[in-house]
């Protein structure tokens, strides 16, 4: 049976693949998930210092510990996620903090509960994300986080407002395909 | 007004009812998910995934400490009085380090490069920025220059410029501490919004 390629493969196909020492499959997975493990550990420990860090420790115990992901029990993302989530921890605690004071009122920050459904929708979005074509994914991040409108985009990207409005399209449907898959 | 993209406008009209409701739960979860953010350049490749097996980190040491080492050199050059280059365009510029900055998702193609000068004596660090490929604004619109500490990209302002493709030269100015700098960013300035989207990252 011939080889699948890499980068058909499922996140969980890839880790028993690194599982197995195949490099290739470690750089699929390295690619898919980088930025999200960056976004996760930014947004967790607002440093980028420390979130590239968390971006190396996370990469290092997901080829040192492949081996101990069980396809059975789910896909790969969510296991991706848990060991991302300790190494960002890890990272946290070897941080060293100044005491600080007790607040006298509530925060109205979201809790724990709330700030970890946060961080899994980012996580499936933005690992989504990598599954766009380069010019697609620009057009997203154009429209959803720069604030441009569609006619500003083609102005800034120099080309016309319906091949932006093309684009968008087909990357929307294309995301709502991967986020099902994401979704199990 | 609203920063959130309207739906209509993305989509048309011309969509299915079952469409148009897949469709919103995506834009739903990019709303709520928010932007990734640009990978440094160092992380954009894996490195010897085999040396993982024995130590912990396996890709290049993070750019954050080489950040503040590059602005301690900038200090400590500047105290003793070195420079690498000198006289440009017959006004003085001693610099004392260069920065490279990259282009992000919209701007792949851009570049820069950041030339740090001596630290005059009223406490201004000039700067000489080369830029590449970053696109031409529209009439009111323009690029400006921060300092980043930690998480704050944003975190001072070394001043705005506009550029139509390669530009030489620009002079801005970080009147500044450099102490606990971790990058420079440049965004793209929009007068009436209150977003800033990153264009060129270090």
């Amino acid at each position: 049976m011939p080889a699948v390629a890499a980068n058909e493969c499922s996140d969980g196909e890839l880790i028993t693949r690194s599982a197995d020492g195949d490099r290739d499959a470690f750089e699929v997975l390295y690619r898919r998930y980088s930025r999200p493990v960056f976004g996760l550990a930014l947004r967790r420990l607002g440093d980028r210092g420390r979130a590239e860090d968390a971006v190396q420790e996370t990469f290092a115990s997901i080829w040192r510990a492949a081996r101990s992901y069980r396809p059975e029990r789910g896909p790969g993302a969510p296991w991706l996620y848990a060991v991302a989530r300790n190494a960002i921890t890890d990272r946290g605690r070897a941080r060293t903090e100044p005491p600080t004071e007790v607040p006298e009122q509530a925060s109205s920050e979201p809790g724990p509960a709330e700030r970890v459904e946060s961080s899994w929708v980012a996580w499936r979005v933005h690992r989504a994300l990598e599954g766009l074509s380069p010019n697609e994914r620009t057009v997203i991040e154009l429209a959803y986080w720069s604030g441009l409108s569609q006619s500003e985009i083609a102005e800034f990207l120099n080309i016309p407002l319906g091949t932006v409005k093309t684009r968008t399209r087909a990357a929307l449907h294309r995301l709502s395909g991967l986020l099902e898959e994401e979704l199990g | 007004m609203s920063d959130t993209p309207d739906f209509r406008e993305l989509v048309g009209e011309d969509l299915t009812a079952e469409e148009a409701e897949r469709l919103r739960r995506v834009h739903d979860l990019l709303v709520a998910a928010g932007p990734p953010p640009e990978l440094p350049p160092h992380l954009q490749e894996p490195v010897e995934p085999e040396k993982a097996r024995d130590n912990v980190s396996f890709l290049p040491r993070r750019r954050a400490g080489r950040l503040l080492g590059i602005a301690a050199a900038i200090a400590l050059t500047a105290f003793l009085g070195g420079f690498i280059s000198g006289e440009r365009h017959g006004s003085p510029f001693n610099e004392v380090a260069s920065v490279p900055m990259h282009g992000t998702t919209a701007t792949s193609n851009a570049s820069a490069v950041i030339h740090v000068g001596k630290l005059d004596s009223a406490g201004n660090w000039p700067l000489k920025v080369d830029v590449k490929n970053l696109p031409a604004l529209p009439k009111g619109q323009y690029y400006e220059m921060f300092l980043s500490r930690g998480a704050d990209a944003r975190a001072a302002s070394c001043g705005t410029f506009r550029s139509a493709g390669d530009t030489e030269g620009l002079r801005l100015n970080a009147p500044y501490s450099l102490r606990g700098v971790t990058g420079w960013v440049v965004t793209l300035e929009r007068p009436g919004s209150g977003k800033h989207p990153v264009v060129l990252t270090t």
